[in-house]
This record gives C-alpha cells, structure tokens and sequence, in this order.
C-alpha cells in the first residue's frame, strides 16, 4: 500500500517546506528571463532535462524528492480506499487457502494434421517487408505456431542489415489491433467481400471505358499494384487514380525525386530541416543513421561532422555538432544563400536580413563544405519547400559529391509519382461537378486527413453516387461510405516494395487474413480479365523479369531471402533541375505553423498502436498527445503555461490545442504533429488533436495563422520529469549555484553524460575518467564479497556517440516483452512500463540545445542495491551477472525500486496487462511472463533469448558463441549503438569494447558496479564555430 | 458476590492457551501437507481424457517407441502431443470400428483437435524444456514414471519446486547414458548389474554426448552380464544411438561403473552438465 502519507495535501506540503527551507532565497520560480540569464552566467558545460527544471519550480521540486511522481503511489481507482481495504481483508482471509488451490484442467488440442516442419516451440523465421510510403523496410519476422510475433529487419538485406524502426517495430500489434473491421458491409449491413467485387465489376463494365470512376489511394508502393493500374488504365483509359498521403503529399518523394546518400563516405554532412536520423518518416532512414553511426564509431579513425540547419527541434538537430535554428520558410533562403557560397548554379537567393551569427554559421558551413568537396553531403528536408531539393542536389554537384557521396536514381522513388495534391484537388472539382459515380478509397481516409480547403465531408461525399472505402478501420471515411471492405495488414498480404536503394522485396503474409481483409490488389484485379486471380499469382508475375534462371527455383530463393538480387536502382539518373524559384521567407511576425507527421502515429494510421502512442517523443517526450510546440519566448508571449490550452486558426479552421515548449524551436512559430484526434479506436480514439483541421493544400507543411489562448487545462503527459533523483539536490547546495540540478548529475563530479571534443579527445584520451569522483572505486570497496562469475558474464556496451535517440529499441521492447500498455492517465502519474527509456540531456541555450541521448535500461549492477532489500528474494543475482526478477515470488513491496539509483524499475500498481482481448494473446512472445497486478519488473537482458542460447549450446557441449545473443533493442538498433555479450570471454566485442578508453558507468561512485557501460562522446567540432551551443538573440516574439 | 468462575476453570484457561497453539501449528501443519496432497499436485490422478488411451497397450504390448508420438522431445521445450494424424497411421486399419476410438474418427473426419487434458501441467510462470534435458541424459521415466506400465495416464511425481531443485541440486542421481532415455525398465547400475562406458576421444566436442559410450555388457568379453532390465524390446534397441547393446568397439578403454553416483559423476563430466550453482538460478526456469 501507499508510502506516502495519508492525506497527500498535507504531505505535499511538508515536503514543500522542507525543500525550500533547504534552498537559496534566489532558487524560487524564476521566468524565461532569469532563466537565460542564469544559463549565460555560467562557463563550461551544464545539462538539464527540462525547462521546468531551469525555472526551479515547485512541481519539479517535489518531482525530485519522490519516487514516483506525485500520485504515483496513489490509489486513483474509484474505488475508495475504505472499499479496497474490505476486498484487501477478504483476500488476506482466502490467501491462505489460495495458495492451496489447485490450478483448472488445462486442455491440450493437439494438430488434426500436424503441418510439415512445424516444431511446436520452436519459432520460425519468414522474410518479408514493410511496405512504407518512404521506402519499404526489409524485414524477418518470428513466427511462433505461424503467427507472427516479432517484427525485425532482414539481417542478410544489404539496405538495412538487420535493423528496423518503430513504425515496423509497432505494425506487430498493429496487425493484432482488436478495434481492425471485421466485415464487409454494405450500408451497415453484412456482405461478402465477393458481393462487393462483383458490384464493382459490373459497375466499371458498364461505363465501357471508365467514365466516373475514381479511385483515391494511398501512395502505391508496390510495383505489381502499379502494373495492375496500368492494366485498369488500359482496360478502362477514362478512369482515374488519385493517390493521397497526407505525409508525402507535396513532398519531392512523391513527385519520385530520388536521390541516394551515402552516408560512410562523408565527412561533412548537412541537414536542411531533413530529419534523417530519428525515423522511418524520412526515406532511407536505416541506411542514413546507420551509416552516420559507423563513422562514428572510432572518433580517432575519421568521424564525421554534422551540420543541421532546421525549424522544428528534432534529433538530428540535436546530435549534430553545429545547430542552427530557423524558422521553418527562413529554410528555403538559407540554403539558396549557401548554394550561393559554395558557387552552385544560379538560384539566387532571396535577400533577407541574417543575423551576425547566422551569417557565421553560413561562412564557416561554407567553407568546411568547400573544403571537403566529394566528401560531403547536402541532405535537404522531405517537409520543405521543393526548392530546397532542388538547391541541395545543386550544392551536392557544386562540391562533387555527385557519384561519390550522393547519387542520383533513374527510376522514380515511388512507381507512380504525381503531384497528389493537385490530383486531390483534381477530384475534389470532379465530385462537386457531379463527375463521379463511384469514387473508391484505398487505404485511404480523407475525411479524416484532407486538408480543410478540401474537406471531405458528407455533403461532398454524397455526390458521388457509390462511395466504397477499402481500409483496416471502420473509420471516418468507413462510417460516411456505402461499402466498406477491411483490408489486409502487410503481414497478412501478398504484395512487393522497393527499399530505399530500390531492392524488390516480396512481401508475403505470416497469417491468414484475421478478419476477412483484402489487399489492394484484389481490389483491382476485379477489373481485369481475370477478376479471381490471387495477389500472389499477381505478385509472382510482375516479378517474373526480375528473376532470373529457372523462375521456380529463383521464387523459392526469393521467398526466403525476402529480396530479388540485382533490382536496385540504377544509378546516373539525369539531373534536372531548373533554377529553383525560392520563396521568400515570412514576415517575423508572422505566426508559422509548422505541420509534420507524428514522430509515432505518423499521419494517423497508427493512431490505435499503443505502444506508439505510449512511447515519448523524442525531444518533448510527449506521449499520448500531439501538442502546439512553441519556443520558450513565443509561449511566454501568449502568457500561456505548459498544458494551457491555444486555440490555432488557419485556412479557415480552428483547433484547440494544448501548449508545449520544446528547446530550439524558432520563435513565432508553431509546430503541430498531425495524426491525433482520431475519432475511433478505443486506443487512438481521443488522443491529442486533428491538425488537419488547420492544414491547407496550398502550405501543407509550412502555413501561416494565428493562435490565442484560451482557458483551460489540457491534462498532457510528459515523461521527462518521472525520472528526476533526489540525491542532486544534496550535491547542488555545494555547488555553483547557477548549475541546474540534473546538470550536476550529468555533467558535473559524476558525470552521467560524459563528452569532449574530437581535438581533446586525440590529446587526451582518457578524458572520461578523469577529475574528481570519476574514478571507478576498487574492486575491494565492497562489505559484500565479490561474486565469481566463473562461466558467462554478461555485459552490454551502450554507444553514446551514436545513438540519435530514435525511440526503436523501446518498441522492440515493448514487442518482445510483453510490455503492457497503461494509457495516459497513468502515464501522467508516472506509471508508464517501459523498461527502457532514452534520457535526453539538454546543454546550453533554451533556444540552441544540443541533446545527449542515453538509454538508460537497468544496469545489472554486480552489486545491485536492488537485491539487497527485497525481503522476499523476488529480485536475485544470477551465476552469470543477470539481475532478475522472479515475478512469482514478488509481493510488490517497492523497495527495490526505492533503491535502485537508476529508476529502472517498473511496477504494475494496477492490472495493466490486457487478459481479456483474444488477439491481444496470439501477439504474446510466449517465452515471457505476462506479469499481473503488485509484481515489479524491469529490464531482463532478453534472459529467454540468453536461455533459448544456452540450451543450443549445452546441447553441442560448446560454449555460447559472441553474437549469439542478441537483445531486442540491440537487434533493432539502426545505429549499431548496443553491444551486448559476455565479458568473460576476451574476443567478445563487448569485452573489447570495455577495454575502450572512452567506457564509463554510469554512477559508478555508488559502487554499483553496472554491467551496462557507456562510451563517453566525442564531438567533431568545427574550429570556426562555438563548441558550445550558441545563443540566439530571441526573435521577435 | 460469588465467584463465576470456579478454580477449575484456571486449568480451562491454561489448557485452552495451549490447545490454541496447537490448532494453529495443526493447521499449519495440515496446510502444509494439503498442499503437498495429490489433492493439489495431482499427482497419481488420472484425469477422465477423450479416449481412455493406453501407454501400457501401446508401449508395452506393442512396442511403440516413446519418440513415435512424442516427436519433439528432443528438438524443443514441449515433447510434443500426436496429431490425430498419428492415430490413424494405424487406427485406419485395425480398429476401425472400435466405439472407444469414436472421438479419434471424429476429430479425423472433422477437423476438430482431441481434446485431452493435460496431466503434467506445469504452472504457467515455469519455462521447462524438454529438449536439454533429454539431451543431457535424463530419461523419460526419471520424471514421468514408468509409462510403459500405465493403463492410464498419470503424474508419477508432483512436479513441484522443491522435486525438481531435488535433481538441479544433485543430477547425477538420475543421469543415465543417452543410449537407455527411451529404455522405461533403465534401472541404476549395482554391483550386480555393472555398467560400462567409454570415452571416445575422437568425438570430443561433439553434439549432445555423442562422445560417450555405454554398455551392458561386459565389453572386455568376461561373459555376458545383461543389466537386470526387462529385456529390451526392439524399438529399444534401434533407437540406441551409441551402439550400446549393438557391437562393441573394442578399441575403447571401458571403465566399470557399479552404483548410480559413480556413473552419474562420470556423466555429470561428459555430459558437461552445469553445476549445481547454476542449476538452481532462478533464471534457469522462471522469467
């Protein structure tokens, strides 16, 4: 039961009065001002975590002398306390006679026929892909009785060698989503999918050559489906297809603008508001940070140096060495100007007024580029303006990186490129025109998603005669169409994709359709001559000129190495470009809303994923909510607090939103996630905002408005204050003073995060270990005996300097570990489950950040405070260094978690792991304990993935090889930033990598001895530029 | 006044303070052994399953080896429960109007799984795998009893925490060679009935305890001393996979094994069975 005292006002309050009688008159609520000046007074470096951190406030004081955040330990339940200890006292009574009771029959229903080569617990592994509008991503999936439940990248793909993404990483339980249609309806009642094939044939038949009939996609990945299209073309020249995704539209993607980078080959990189490095949204992702990462790896082989000029804050920004932060149309105009300095081809920039420091940033960028001419990379941002495209390829051929670090494709990206808002806005003209008979909607949604200059609501829906909407929900374009007809997840599909690099993958279903789902390709295929033929059939023939030799045999090999050899692009594309016309930056004060898919949810497809939902942005570290994110001086200008409420006009719409302040976002503008405000889906449903409802065709991704504040408090959460420790105060009070508390920790004595400069580094490469209480103490100063450790050790390496904070490792988590999802109450009291967080440590200026990004999992200390104080033994040390949790001895005391200096632990106050939903369970990972009510848990190692080893190995009566465990998270690393292994053995890598100068852990003066070790940072600066993180004079605003 | 209670009631008291005590230590005593009982382990109950099925008719009679049905055992955690494909292997010919076997054609004609009940059903938090057990050198009958004899299925042991730390604390009382885990009459060696193993150097290393042999038989030629089993049915035989009962190499150098803990030490090293520290980590079966 609860720690913390009875009434809460009352203890609230004397925790209050104890802090501030132990604090300096000065450290009360400071504003913005006081703030940055407090920041400026300081030399060296210094860390925070939060601006609630910075202004000293009370919330985050009390934050930091508790466990859990302030109702953590609460009972929050309708249920009255009085009520809970009645149902508590009957229990105690029966528990005795609970332990006694035997378990219920279980039944075995064996096989009828068992299938050929299925060994029952054994898994299997299938290739596939997940076909993404940004490229697809090459994937082996678990098969465990042939229903999938993992979800990680194709080892063997020479695109993505095995690593993954948290789109790819969640579309596990996206496939087992409860709330997917089930049937196939017509006007609310039951149909049969062939019942709506045939309505459609006739229909399309009878127009003779396809007058009226209009289809609206989602953009077509799969070049068998583009081929169908051209068959229907062909068949039936008058029809039309629109394809619509409301990320991609209006990008260069999907105009088919395909230029590839490559990354191990640069030693300069730039992003123009390109966000390469935090996720699946932004083509090539795993091959870009992957790349980046490995040159990374040896800061004293050749690191590499990134540059990232952008709007809103993101983790690219915030890993590169220099930042500089514009506003979102200044983009466009910087990298003319830069196209300018470097002596590309004539675009002229527009002139505008930079500031002395963003002038230097341009001169020095320049320089280094020119400086480092072939050996350099302009990556320009899918959410900008077409121009900078253009401007960046011209920079890239201006510096001769074209053909080395950059290539040109001759094929488009997407099979199908068009201008899809204007074939929106094509169709929208059509509808009011009364030209549409049946207007069919493939994974679409656009009532939803359209922007509001072209809503498509029921008046505009009703004009077309027939609507038939083809999706995996029954959602707002569902409930608004005649037909619906559930489609089929990829896992559950024949189809095929082009990766980044333009490999065909084949994509093949793990499962039967769980709900009569169709593919896309069935839907067309009705119009053919053929109408029955399967999407595999099809699939198997688009691919028939790609394999070569023997088709039969060359199928097979496809099949199971998941791609077909010698398809990807061909490079030497021509590069056409024309002077870019490059639109002039806004008026300062103007008001920016800056549109961007949601980091998780993307454009909303997502929405009902949990895991996505649940998991913290990067940067915000908002979860369960899309929010208005301002700078800290434009919020301060509305007078608005953290979760006030604005309400954001634009195009004609409003939406209310709440109010966030994410460090280095520009002034005077706004940044708004799309993909929230879904109106269905008991997960998604509610969550956040729809900021379609303020997005025009014309600025989808940069517009212009206005936002008030209105009143109100929305109820966000954040996660980035659950984790504050208590023991940083002690330490601030002997301090400098204008150091913030988690800044101490971080960067001070202790030094959480650890970093140098390359320069430094090379004179010194010892530099983290060495001052005052760095020192890793002697193995002697210890009143426990040391343990022994004589077969396996294990040991995880996590790599600072390349992890770019990407969020993937935690949905592999989740995956592989039956991590429950707890749902944003819950997450606002501090009770979310994740056992593996990235803390994201900010330094320097509120409006020029640089971010530090460690995951921060449990440690495995060899002398874990953790074990020491369970009273049960629930929580022991293992002959091979795990730390772990035996569930069913738990009874939910909490004091491992109380003195565990690492807040890894996680404990289930509540009943969150669903026991209810039927497809919920075939999701399982059935070698991991569903943990139930009052059991703590936390981070494992993968302990069934080191058993499943084990039992391999004692079987061959051999040692367990390097690299034969693997955990989730390193597996689905794009950056390669996790090494786990066992230290015993010298040879491993992860023994080599402790043996690396740069390895330190974490809190090492509490004599935890941490089997987890991370590598201290080295950052490339630029000699010309501040290593610090430079100031910005705020903007107008 | 006068007194209500009369002296006697002091020895009431006292008596009553002590009889309380006892209820209390019976009680626990009495919940201790419940929870040992058959009642709740199951152990020895035979639960009512879809089609009386025999082990002993099956095994005994008719000398099906255990790995017939039970196809997995030695490939994964689970040994593996017979798709009514199995059954009609040989149930499509004999018996084929057997109204016992009613549900078997039912669940053939219908596509329906047999539902049988689980009669070794380990608690849900526990991760067993049949796999390295078999592997290492544990026979069937160490755990399940002797099925051969068995008209119905049942749990010979409670497979309780406390009877499985029992072997992960001293293995070697139940190793035996990999060539007998099929054998239901393995019975440990005595000086009576010797066992003889060999190490085979060339095969050092190799999978699964390949590396050793065993025999029954005396190999140095002494005269046949046949292990007091009940003679090994054929299957028995051809499954043997180290030749122990087939020819013997002479080259081998045997050494004679008389009681269970000499054979089982010297299993315990070739098998590369891990120690008992290890063995008894939580992480082993719970996770």
């Amino acid at each position: 039961m609860s720690r913390e005292p009875l009434n809460r006002k009352t203890g609230n309050t004397v925790e209050m009065d104890r802090s501030k009688s132990s604090l300096a008159e000065d450290e009360t609520l400071l504003t913005l001002e006081q703030v940055r000046a407090k920041l400026k007074g300081t030399t060296g470096k210094k860390l925070w975590r939060s601006i609630d951190e910075l202004q000293n406030t009370p919330e985050f004081q009390a934050a930091v002398e508790r466990e859990f955040s302030s109702a953590g330990s609460e009972w929050v339940d309708p249920v009255s306390r009085r009520g809970f200890l009645k149902v508590m006292g009957a229990s105690m009574a029966l528990a005795g006679l609970a332990g006694c009771t035997k378990q219920p029959d279980e039944p075995i229903y064996p096989y009828v026929k068992a299938p050929e080569d299925l060994i029952l617990g054994k898994p299997m592994y299938f290739a596939t892909a997940n076909p993404l509008p940004t490229g697809a991503v090459p994937l082996l999936v678990k098969s465990d009785e042939f229903r999938p439940i993992k979800v990680d990248g194709n080892p063997d793909h020479p695109y993505n060698h095995g690593s993954s993404d948290l789109f790819s990483q969640g579309s596990i339980l996206d496939l087992y989503d409860p709330d997917r249609s089930q049937h196939v309806t017509y006007q609310g009642e039951n149909r049969d999918w062939s019942d709506f094939a045939a309505a459609f044939r006739d229909k399309v038949a009878s127009t003779k050559d396809g007058t009226g009939v209009y289809i609206l996609s989602s953009t077509v990945t799969s070049p068998t489906l583009a081929r169908q299209w051209k068959a229907v073309q062909a068949a039936y020249p008058k029809a039309r297809l629109i394809q619509y995704d409301p990320a991609i539209a209006g990008t260069f993607l999907a105009k088919g603008y395909n230029v590839q980078y490559d990354l191990s080959a640069a030693d300069v990189i730039v992003s123009l508001d390109a966000d390469f490095l935090s996720g699946a949204s932004y083509p090539g992702f795993h091959k870009l940070v992957g790349d980046y990462a490995k040159r990374r790896k040896d800061p004293a082989g050749g690191m590499n140096r990134l540059y990232s000029v952008e709007s809103t804050p993101t983790t690219t920004g915030m890993k590169a060495e220099h930042r500089l932060g514009l506003r979102a149309s200044e983009v466009p105009a910087f990298a003319a100007a830069l196209a300018a300095q470097v002596g590309a081809f004539g675009a002229s920039a527009p002139q505008y007024s930079w500031t002395a420091e963003q002038q230097k940033f341009l001169a020095a960028l320049a320089k280094d580029l020119k400086a480092s001419g072939g050996k350099s990379a302009v990556i320009p941002g899918l959410y900008q303006d077409e121009s900078v495209a253009a401007l960046a390829l011209a920079i890239n051929q201006a510096l001769g990186n074209i053909g080395k670090t950059v290539t040109v494709s001759s094929e488009p990206a997407i099979p199908i490129p068009s201008d899809q808002i204007a074939d929106l806005k094509g169709l929208v003209a059509d509808l009011n025109a009364g030209k549409v008979d049946w207007l069919v909607l493939l994974n679409s949604n656009p009532v939803y998603s359209s922007p509001v200059d072209l809503a498509f609501n029921d008046s505009l829906l009703n004009k077309a005669k027939v609507v038939a909407h083809i999706g995996p929900h029954y959602d707002e374009t569902g409930r608004l169409s005649q037909w619906h007809v559930p489609s089929a997840h990829y896992l559950e599909s024949w189809s095929d994709a082009r990766a980044y690099d333009g490999t065909v993958s084949i994509v093949q279903p793990m499962i039967e359709p769980l709900w009569a789902g169709v593919t896309a390709h069935q839907v067309l295929q009705t119009l053919l001559d053929n109408p029955q033929l399967s999407a595999y059939e099809a699939v198997r023939a688009t691919q028939k000129d790609n394999i070569k030799g023997d088709f039969e045999t060359g199928w097979r090999k496809v099949l199971h190495s998941g791609w077909i050899e010698n398809t990807a692009y061909s490079t030497g594309g021509a590069l056409k470009f024309e002077a870019p016309k490059v639109p002039a930056p806004n008026s300062k004060e103007q008001l920016e809303i800056i549109f961007r898919p949601d980091p998780n949810v993307y454009d909303g497809r997502w929405a009902n994923v949990g895991w996505l939902q649940e998991l913290p942005k990067p940067v915000t570290n908002l979860s369960w909510d899309n929010a208005a994110i301002f700078s800290g001086y434009t919020r301060e200008k509305l007078n608005a607090e953290e979760d006030d409420i604005v309400e954001i006009s634009a195009g004609g719409g409003t939406v209310k939103a709440p109010v966030i302040a994410a460090p280095g976002h520009p002034d005077n503008s706004v940044t708004v996630y799309l993909g929230y405000g879904r109106e269905i889906g008991r997960v998604g449903g509610g969550a956040g905002f729809n900021a379609y409802l303020v997005r025009t065709s014309s600025n989808p991704f940069v517009g212009t408005g206005s936002v008030k504040k209105v009143d109100g408090k929305w109820g966000i959460a954040i996660t980035k204050s659950h984790y504050q420790d208590h023991r940083a105060k002690n330490l601030t009070e002997h301090s400098n003073e204008n150091w913030s508390l988690e800044g101490v920790e971080a960067l001070g004595p202790r030094g959480i995060i650890r970093y140098t400069s390359l320069e430094d580094f090379k004179s010194n490469p010892n530099f983290a270990h060495e001052g005052e209480g760095r020192e890793t103490p002697e193995m002697e100063t210890s009143l426990f005996p040391n343990w022994p450790y004589t077969a396996n050790k294990w040991g995880m390496s996590i790599d600072m300097n390349s992890c770019t904070g990407c969020n993937a490792c935690i949905v592999a988590c989740y995956a592989e570990n039956n991590i429950p999802v707890v749902g944003k109450q819950q997450v606002r009291i501090g009770r979310n489950m994740q056992w593996l967080r990235i803390d994201s440590y900010f330094e320097g200026d509120l409006a020029a950040p640089r971010a530090h990004f460690q995951p921060m999992t449990c440690q495995h200390c060899e002398n874990a405070p953790c074990e020491q104080v369970c009273p049960v033994g629930a929580t022991v040390h293992t002959p091979e260094g795990l730390n772990t949790m035996v569930y069913n001895r738990c009874v939910g005391t909490r004091y491992c978690a109380n003195n565990c200096p690492y807040k890894v632990r996680r404990f289930n106050f509540l009943l969150y792991s669903d026991y209810e939903t039927d497809s919920l369970k075939l999701m399982r990972n059935p070698d991991v304990s569903v943990r139930s009510r009052g059991v703590m848990e936390k981070c494992s190692y993968c302990v069934q993935r080191i058993t499943a080893a084990r039992i391999e190995a004692d079987k061959e009566n051999r040692e367990i090889r390097d690299g034969e465990v693997v955990t989730a998270c390193q597996q689905a690393c794009p950056a390669s930033v996790i090494t786990f292994g066992n230290l015993n053995d010298k040879n491993s890598k992860v023994a080599k990598l402790n043996e690396d100068k740069r390895m330190y852990q974490v809190l090492a003066d509490q004599n935890t001895r941490p089997r987890t070790r991370y590598l201290a940072e080295v950052l490339n600066f630029n000699p010309e530029l501040e290593q610090r993180p430079v100031e910005h004079t705020p903007e107008k605003g | 006044m006068a007194q209500i209670f009369d002296r006697s009631s002091n020895a009431l008291a006292r008596a009553s303070l002590v009889l309380t005590g006892l209820i209390v230590i019976a009680l626990g005593v009495t919940l201790d052994q419940l929870q040992r009982s058959p009642w709740v382990t199951r152990q020895g109950q035979r639960p009512e399953q879809p089609v009386p099925f025999s082990h002993k008719h099956h095994v005994t009679g008719l000398g099906l080896q255990c790995q017939y049905c039970h196809t997995s055992v030695e490939k994964s955690s689970y040994a593996g429960i017979p798709p009514t494909k199995t059954c009609m292997n040989c149930h499509a010919q004999i018996w084929t109007n057997a109204a016992l076997l009613q549900p078997v054609r039912d669940s053939w004609a219908t596509g329906q799984s047999l539902p049988w009940i689980k009669v070794h059903d380990l608690p849900d938090y526990v991760y067993f795998s049949h796999e390295i057990h078999v592997n290492k050198g544990l026979g069937c009958a160490s755990c399940h009893g002797r099925v051969d004899q068995m008209p119905l299925m049942y749990a010979q042991n409670t497979l309780q925490m406390e009877w499985c730390l029992d072997c992960h604390r001293n293995p070697a009382k139940n190793l035996r060679p990999t060539s007998q885990l099929y054998n239901m009459a393995w019975e440990a060696p005595a000086p009576e009935r010797p066992v003889w193993c060999a190490v085979n150097a060339e095969k050092t290393g190799v999978p699964t305890a390949q590396s050793t042999s065993c025999t029954t038989k005396d190999p140095t030629g002494a005269g046949p001393q046949m292990a007091a089993m009940q003679k090994p049915t054929l299957e028995q035989e051809k499954t043997a996979t180290d030749g122990s009962t087939g020819t013997i190499p002479a080259s081998l150098h045997y050494e004679k094994f008389t009681s269970q803990d000499q054979l089982g030490h010297f299993l315990l090293k070739q098998y590369h069975i891990r120690n008992p520290y290890e063995l008894s980590s939580c992480e082993v079966c719970h996770r």
